[in-house]
């Protein structure tokens, strides 16, 4: 995986030479930024169950995926879509404080839509359960660290879709 | 590598969220930030004055060396290789840890050496005298960052590494 600053000094390194003004100003906005990401990445993983709980009540809970025949239905579905969803926040959680979405793809999107497709998960609730967390950890975060979140939530669902 | 990165590999490795004690981590190397890059702009500022000035000292102590040879190739890759360790401690500052210099520079550099035909006690001996030039050439704070990371390379070049062979104890001394 890369974050904001590996990524700088790899590209700087293969041209042999010191990181230049722009990658320095980069780099000093993501130091800047590192406040704000540590705050919100305590947050959320005191928050994580909640956050789960509200997402699923929030996009999932009472539709057909629930309901007999839906895919979510069957204690052992309900349990895997938990935890996927777990999955998701804990490494968009990662993705925002690196600041740098690599590894989402490295870790959670390769792959991930074959493997729904043979396994019958609909991406179109999928994403819209995302984008559900989404809304629900800017409601907790605020507008500004929800905003950053919300860079690698949308990440996901494109990855998805 | 930068710490960021550990600890992210560190808590997916446990499938965990990163602990308080790591998020502050992380806070406090984002507050250091701005002042590390201040060093850093130092440290390439200066850059070319201790390779220039490390090397006149280092052909004073160690005449006979292929980069004091005459070779204007010699000598000039000499240089250059210098400023290049110099170039990656301005990543590891940059990086809060030694892990860039760990990869680019020092995985493989005794090999390398051997390979070329430079003498590792020299090369060794290039970096004490840089070291000591870097302490003159930057100030006390700048300095206590730097420094650090050119004993890391002087460490990788002094430590003998792992043993070529085992001692199986006595009455095996003489080479089959």
């Amino acid at each position: 995986m890369q974050d904001a600053i590996t990524t700088l000094i790899n590209s700087s390194d293969t041209q042999g030479k010191y990181l230049d003004d722009g990658s320095l100003e980069r780099l000093q906005n993501y130091f800047r930024s590192g406040e704000l990401r540590a705050k919100a990445a305590m947050t959320i993983s005191a928050n994580a169950a909640t956050i789960v709980t509200r997402t699923t009540a929030k996009s999932l809970l009472y539709t057909d995926i629930t309901a007999p025949g839906g895919n979510m239905y069957t204690c052992r579905r309900y349990a895997a879509c938990v935890r996927d969803m777990d999955y998701f926040l804990r490494y968009a959680t990662y993705a925002m404080l690196a600041g740098d979405p690599s590894i989402l793809d490295e870790r959670v999107l390769n792959g991930l839509r074959e493997t729904y497709n043979s396994l019958g998960v609909p991406v179109g609730a999928t994403v819209r359960a995302v984008q559900a967390m989404k809304e629900v950890t800017t409601e907790m975060l605020g507008a500004e660290a929800g905003k950053e979140m919300g860079l690698y939530f949308d990440h996901i669902c494109t990855g998805l879709s | 590598m930068s710490i960021v990165k550990q600890v992210i590999l560190n808590a997916d490795e446990e499938l965990r969220y990163p602990t308080p004690g790591e998020l502050k981590m992380i806070r406090t190397f984002c507050k250091s930030g701005g002042d590390r890059i201040q060093v850093v702009k130092h440290l390439e500022e200066k850059a070319p004055t201790i390779v220039e000035k490390g090397t006149r000292q280092f052909w004073k102590v160690c005449p006979r060396t292929p980069s004091n040879s005459g070779s204007r190739l010699k000598t000039q890759s000499a240089k250059r290789d210098m400023s290049w360790y110099i170039r990656l401690i301005s990543y590891c500052l940059i990086a809060g840890n030694g892990q860039p210099l760990q990869d680019i520079g020092l995985t493989g550099m005794k090999e390398l050496y051997a390979n070329v035909g430079i003498p590792l006690t020299n090369i060794l001996q290039y970096l004490k005298c840089l070291k000591a030039e870097a302490i003159k050439q930057l100030d006390e704070a700048d300095a206590a960052e730097v420094i650090p990371y050119f004993d890391q390379i002087i460490q990788e070049i002094a430590l003998p590494g792992p043993p070529y062979f085992m001692n199986d104890g006595p009455g095996e001394s003489v080479p089959v």
